[in-house]
């Protein structure tokens, strides 16, 4: 059942597949969603400017907005054991339905020559599977968050100053965008950000795959699965980022904060004492008249975190140091077998390197691929507990069957977690989220295909399906089948 | 032996005492405790309203920094115990109106930088201070508030200007314990008048604020809805440089009362701040309003400090027509001759040429063909 499952859902994507590259070559924009600000598509800034009462070239000023609701089903699944010995951390195996509502403006001001402001509300309401608890680097939905509640909750998601520093060299055109104001800039020019957002506003912006309210939906698309970039538990951080930009190059570092506890709301303001250093170098190219890039990300953490060797070995040497013991910090396991981290975090390092790589095949067709390789012997700080991943898939719009506001794409995610992090899970310790009391260690995987239709040129309506093995690293959990539906709207 | 059994009975009969008394407290909850109601983004008063919205399409962006100093003191009513429950709140407003003709809609998101104060008890009241500040709560945000403000009698810079306001606070903290909500819709409506004689300019308002939220008799919350009352006068010093630039120095005061006991001392809040602010509203280019103010508490009651602070900066701008033909000045190669639109800047808004050669006939823009003589 479980090969036959998986190998249906493979042969599916390939047959998708198949039928997307082999399409006529549509004469559209680049592949992904529609550009907001597309003449064709509505929205409030376009809808100044063809009454002239905008100048959407040269911003001094831009609104845009976005609502989206993805719901998520899972029906049950085989599980030997749950919860195992009292832990804490696994998928209910029982059916179970997710859902999340958002909505999001995004307002930007041009503050000064070169200088710009950005200001992002957000509100949310969730309900995960499982308390979000489970599943290492393949949520089914990027919107879920550690905090979310079933009632809406608005937030300051950014507040954030742009300056843009001029070096000469070509003009770019940068267009209207949520977070962008529309300019003509130097294409080479240093650029520094600072304040209150998501390091994936400025770092691994693959143009091809990275949101989960206009393609793939499943987190292990958002961007790399073991990057355990710093932030607050809902990926939002404080800090800086420098980014200079030379023609086809750019390279870009950052410093930002982490949470005060491993995800967790509270932010630790001490950047000289404990901070994620971020460095990418990009190049931009062209193959056959089609751009594409390449981007090497690396990471450098210094936080308040566990080693797992650590907290294997103060177990072992005192058995009273376990799980449901904690005195400090924890998730709250009942395991008084298991270690626990909770009694060995101090300052710690973690460092990763990762590529990322996008490419246009056609106008509206591209792909694109995420490895990344961490140390893994520390606990996950503030994204997901995998240790390596990779990631992989295509999105077309629907330019060659005559729908070119519609976008559907496939992809499959591959996630694991280090000998030592393994060791510390299979005794019944938790990690973050995952931890079922025991582990028969494997490659957490994710498959998923979705389609969108377009309707009235600023909706769109999702079907997507994901097939999810291995959950929580755990060979004995699983498959998973997940149905998910999804409305976006934007404006 | 005996000396044990002693003990316990003695803790036992503690342990009844003090969960006797403590059953007889009663613990309060948070609310929206700030009562400065900053104006609408592009407003020009720090509370009160200019009410000069004009010209095409336009928008505001603005920010407002405040420190309130022991904002909510309780007390017992015959003065004997005393509590200090918020003693600092700091926030940052944003502010964003879009402004078109005489109208205003806009939108502000209170993000609080600081909530503090002392836990205790007052009479049979138990109150919690709750810990609001960038690392604890980095992103939480206060009710956010929705207007819409419209000017009904006179124009931008007339002697008297009459408007009217609707506002509604959206609860979607949810976390009354912050002090940051009520935890329920609330609604405002209001009547404004402003007006500009010679360098004296004033501004007031009267309206209602529907609050759901009664705590009474708890000492020092919200007891319902209330009346909103608001005045303040100034005097305009013109400085040199750039026209309609000038520094405005006047008194702002306003205040809140429930219904419940109207213009009673225990439900009515009335504070004053001195405002100052240096603008520029020439018609050309950006305009901008520097802000500030301090003040204190008149009458203390929940929401009004021994003493505040407040900084705003607003950014505001706004396309004018002047020979109305529909395409703004900022683009209007000929903006005081009513012409057409085109796709050329040098040429747009200008009069369609006769001999349909594309050239401008009007007063045309710098560079472009010379404006053709008059009979």
């Amino acid at each position: 059942m479980h090969r036959n499952a998986r190998w249906l859902a493979r042969a599916l994507g390939a047959a998708l597949a198949a039928r997307i590259l082999f399409a006529d070559a549509p004469a559209r924009a680049q592949a992904g969603p529609p550009a907001a600000h597309e003449d064709a598509a509505f929205d409030f800034m376009n809808f100044l400017s063809q009454h002239n009462l905008h100048d959407i070239n040269q911003e001094s000023w831009n609104a845009y907005g976005q609502v989206t609701y993805i719901s998520s089903w899972h029906p049950a699944f085989s599980a030997p054991y749950t919860n195992a010995n009292g832990s804490i951390n696994s998928l209910v195996p029982n059916a179970e339905r997710s859902y999340t509502g958002s909505a999001t403006l995004f307002l930007g001001f041009r503050l000064w020559p070169g200088g710009e402001g950005y200001f992002v509300p957000e509100a949310i309401e969730e309900v995960p599977f499982s308390q979000l608890r489970g599943i290492g680097g393949a949520i089914q939905n990027g919107e879920l968050q550690k905090t979310g509640s079933p009632q809406p909750q608005l937030y300051r998601a950014r507040t954030y100053l742009k300056q843009t520093i001029g070096f000469g060299g070509d003009k770019v055109e940068k267009t209207s965008d949520p977070m962008q104001l529309a300019a003509v800039v130097d294409a080479r020019r240093l650029v520094i950000t600072a304040g209150n957002f998501t390091i994936l506003d400025v770092f691994d912006r693959n143009s091809i795959s990275g949101d989960y309210r206009q393609n793939l939906i499943n987190m292990a698309f958002m961007t790399f699965s073991s990057w355990d970039f710093p932030s607050d538990a809902r990926g939002y951080s404080w800090g800086g980022t420098a980014e200079l930009y030379w023609d086809d190059w750019a390279f870009r570092l950052g410093r930002i904060t982490p949470p005060k506890n491993p995800n967790q709301l509270a932010i630790d303001f001490r950047l000289l004492k404990f901070y994620g250093d971020e460095l990418e170098i990009e190049h931009d190219h062209k193959i056959l008249g089609h751009s594409g890039a390449v981007r090497l990300v690396g990471y450098h953490n210094h936080v308040d975190t566990g080693r797992f060797a650590d907290a294997i070995a103060a177990f072992e040497a005192n058995p009273a140091k376990n799980a449901a013991a904690c005195t400090g910090f924890n998730y709250g396991s009942g395991n008084a077998d298991a270690p626990d981290l909770c009694w060995v975090r101090k300052p710690n390092d973690k460092l990763g390197i990762g590529l990322d790589l996008e490419q246009h095949i056609t106008e509206d067709i591209g792909v694109f691929a995420r490895g990344m390789y961490s140390d893994g012997q520390t606990e996950v700080d503030a994204f997901n507990p995998a240790d390596r991943s990779i990631a992989y898939g295509l999105i077309a719009k629907g330019s060659a069957w005559h729908r070119p506001f519609d976008v559907t794409g496939i992809g499959s995610g591959l996630s694991w977690i280090s000998s030592i992090h393994a060791q510390y899970l299979a005794m019944g310790g938790v990690d973050g989220f995952v931890g079922d009391g025991h582990l028969r260690q494997a490659a957490e995987g994710v498959f998923e295909v979705f389609y969108s239709v377009n309707l009235l040129k600023a909706l769109w309506l999702t079907a997507d399906y994901q097939y999810l093995w291995n959950p929580g690293f755990n060979a004995d959990r699983g498959p998973v089948n997940i149905f998910g539906t999804r409305a976006h709207a934007e404006f | 032996m005996r000396s044990s059994r002693k003990g316990a009975l003695l803790a036992i009969v503690l342990a009844v005492a003090w969960t006797s008394h403590a059953a007889a407290q009663q613990q309060t909850q948070g609310f929206a405790l700030e009562r400065f109601y900053p104006s609408a983004p592009g407003g020009g008063w720090l509370v009160m309203d200019t009410l000069d919205m004009r010209g095409g399409f336009g928008g505001v962006a603005g920010v407002t920094l405040g420190y309130a100093h022991d904002p909510l003191r309780v007390a017992t009513t015959d003065g004997s115990q005393h509590l200090t429950v918020i003693s600092d709140q700091a926030f940052a407003d944003l502010g964003f109106a879009a402004t078109y003709d005489r109208f205003r809609f806009y939108l502000n998101l209170d993000m609080p930088l600081a909530v503090g104060g002392n836990n205790g008890t007052v009479g049979a009241y138990s109150f919690t201070a709750p810990t609001v500040n960038p690392s604890a709560t980095p992103d939480v945000l206060s009710d956010a508030r929705l207007g819409f403000d419209a000017r009904l009698v006179g124009d931008a810079r007339s002697a008297f200007r009459l408007g009217a306001g609707a506002q509604l606070y959206v609860p979607f903290t949810g976390n009354p314990s912050y002090y940051l909500t009520d935890g329920t819709y609330r609604a405002m409506g209001r009547v404004l008048f402003a007006g500009d004689v010679g360098r004296f300019t004033y501004a007031g308002q009267v309206g209602v604020h529907i609050r759901p939220r009664d705590d009474a008799p708890t000492p020092g919350g919200p007891q319902g809805s209330e009346l909103l009352f608001g005045v303040a006068a100034g005097v305009r010093i013109p400085l040199p440089g750039p026209p309609n630039t000038s520094v405005i120095v006047g008194p702002e005061v306003y205040g809140a009362s429930a219904f419940r006991s109207f213009l009673g001392t225990d439900a009515t809040a009335l504070e004053a701040l001195l405002s100052g602010r240096l603008e520029g509203t020439a018609e050309d280019g950006r305009q901008y309003r520097v802000k500030l103010g301090v003040g204190a508490g008149l009458n203390p009651h929940f929401g009004e400090p021994e003493w505040r602070f407040v900084i705003g900066i607003e950014l505001f701008d706004h396309s004018t027509d002047r020979d109305k033909d529909t395409v703004f000045d900022s683009r209007d190669a000929c903006p005081d001759v009513p012409g057409v639109r085109t796709k050329d800047p040098r040429t747009n808004g200008c009069p369609k040429p006769p001999d349909g050669d594309g050239a401008p006939a009007g007063n045309a823009a710098p560079g472009a063909t010379e404006p053709a003589k008059p009979e």
